[in-house]
């Protein structure tokens, strides 16, 4: 049987590296894989959980298919968001400058 | 309490993705192998298209309103993966449960059917452009022609 | 054979490990964007070998079927009406100092939940030997679908809800492009004898040009 810290080393280790993309990349779809990966990164630590602790299998099994439904709406609108974003300012770059105008107006 | 661990049941999926990896590398080997090793030209680099010139990069713009489709897609996915959980149980014909059946697809559909109903708004297709166009233009003939009139 | 099950199973964690660390570092640092969306599909399908070997078979299959068949085609597809994302330039990093501070703080992130994790004590926390092993589907569809009902309806409402915002979204689109097209700057760049009145707030503007000549007045 595997130890339980192994899974949650692989986990930690995932949501850190999501949490590296999401805080260095300009790329707004590079940031959403980041936010992927570290969702992965959690529903691996939950799993683990639930299989480790036998009053929590039920539970965690379901709370992570209710995390991957929400992960799915949550993409979508994101998605979209970017492409609002790419209209009105014509690049996905989130470290562009800003313009004088823009600073006026937020 | 060590019964039989789910993966075991696995192993001739892992037997099988060994083959696959390994009969590709032997195919890929074989062609490398057995084919001509002519130099890399434009023609032979060049985009596939049939009896045209390639113009411009593959990598075109396509209309963002095409991403509702697959929006509605895993819409319809998550839908089926629950559908599909509820099909395995052997209590999915209790009436309480099928009563849940029935609204969680209910709001689904109607979150659907919302979205098809609005797709045309979402959506600027090319007689639609064309029309908006037509009367801006006439609007600003209108106005151009007769300076003064609306003040 | 006890021996060979937990070898066999070691040997498994491991390769699926590495092969799901290199795909998620290859998904956020290889250069092409096309390929990246790839590597994070292939990433999701196999961390539902995790979930296979931690007795979650359903979870699995829900991995693949959402993870790798809507959510990594969504970003795929996402890639494939943004070309402006697959622009390399985008990938360079403005200063080395905001790559250091993002490795330190995701590093310090990693290091301090490996220390919690990896010293707090779980086999007493946690009984040993009292693994259930391959959990059947119908005792979760019970929980989730008879026991816990209102969790399924209110995921439904807050993908509905997603569905809205996304109509809207689209909408607020199609109007920007309309004025674009109705607008002052979409018709024919044709010397008007007078300067058409522009329907939306013209008072906006002046103000932020007061504003910004204000600004530079001071």
């Amino acid at each position: 049987m595997i130890p339980l810290s192994w899974y949650l080393a692989v986990a930690f280790i995932l949501i850190g590296l999501g949490a590296y993309g999401m805080m260095v990349k300009r790329n707004l779809i590079r940031i959403l894989i980041g936010a992927e990966i570290m969702g992965n990164g959690v529903s691996i630590a939950l799993a683990a959980f639930a299989l480790y602790s036998p009053v929590f299998t039920l539970t965690g099994q379901a709370l992570i298919i209710l995390m991957i439904s929400v992960a799915a709406g949550h993409t979508a609108l994101a998605l979209v968001l970017m492409l609002a974003y790419n209209r009105r300012y014509g690049t996905v770059d989130l470290g562009r400058p800003i313009s004088q105008e823009e600073k006026i107006n937020v | 309490m060590q019964a039989d661990r789910l993966f075991l049941q696995f192993i001739p999926v892992l037997v099988w993705a060994i083959l696959v990896i390994v009969l590709i590398v032997i195919m890929l080997l074989a062609s490398w192998v057995l084919r001509p090793h002519i130099l890399q030209n434009s023609e032979k680099t060049s985009t596939y298209e049939c009896g045209e010139e390639p113009i411009g990069s593959a990598r075109m713009a396509f209309p963002y309103s095409y991403i509702i489709y697959t929006i509605l897609f895993v819409i319809i996915d998550v839908m089926g993966a629950f559908l599909w959980l509820l099909s395995v149980s052997p209590f999915r014909l209790d009436p309480i449960v099928a009563w849940q059946t029935f609204i969680f697809v209910v709001i689904i559909m109607g979150g659907i059917g919302y979205a098809m109903k609005l797709l045309p708004a979402t959506y600027l297709d090319g007689r639609e452009t064309l029309v908006a166009y037509r009367e801006a233009k006439a609007r600003s003939l209108e106005k151009a022609h007769s300076p003064g009139r609306e003040h | 054979m006890q021996g060979f099950e937990s070898l066999f199973e070691s040997v498994e964690f491991l390769l699926i490990a590495g092969i799901v660390i290199v795909l998620a570092y290859l998904a956020l640092e290889h250069k092409e964007i096309v390929y990246a969306a790839f590597f994070f599909g292939i990433m999701a399908s196999f961390v539902a070998g995790f979930f296979l070997l931690l007795e979650a078979p359903f979870v699995a299959g829900m991995q693949i079927a959402v993870y790798t068949g809507g959510i990594s085609a969504l970003i795929i597809f996402g890639v494939l009406l943004l070309p402006r994302a697959q622009d390399s330039t985008l990938e360079a990093i403005e200063s080395p100092r905001a790559k250091k501070i993002g490795i330190l703080v995701s590093g310090s992130i990693v290091f301090l939940s490996a220390i919690l994790a990896l010293t707090f004590p779980w086999s007493e926390a946690i009984p040993e030997g009292t693994i259930e092993s391959s959990l059947d589907v119908a005792l979760l569809a019970e929980w989730l679908w008879s026991d816990h009902g209102v969790y399924v309806q209110i995921i439904a409402l807050i993908i509905v809800t997603s569905l809205v915002g996304v109509i809207a979204l689209m909408k607020m689109d199609k109007a920007e492009l309309m004025k674009d097209i109705t607008g002052e700057f979409g018709i024919e760049a044709k010397p008007l004898p007078e300067e058409p009145e522009s329907e939306e707030a013209p008072e906006a503007e002046e103000a932020a040009e007061s504003e910004v000549s204000e600004e530079v007045d001071e």
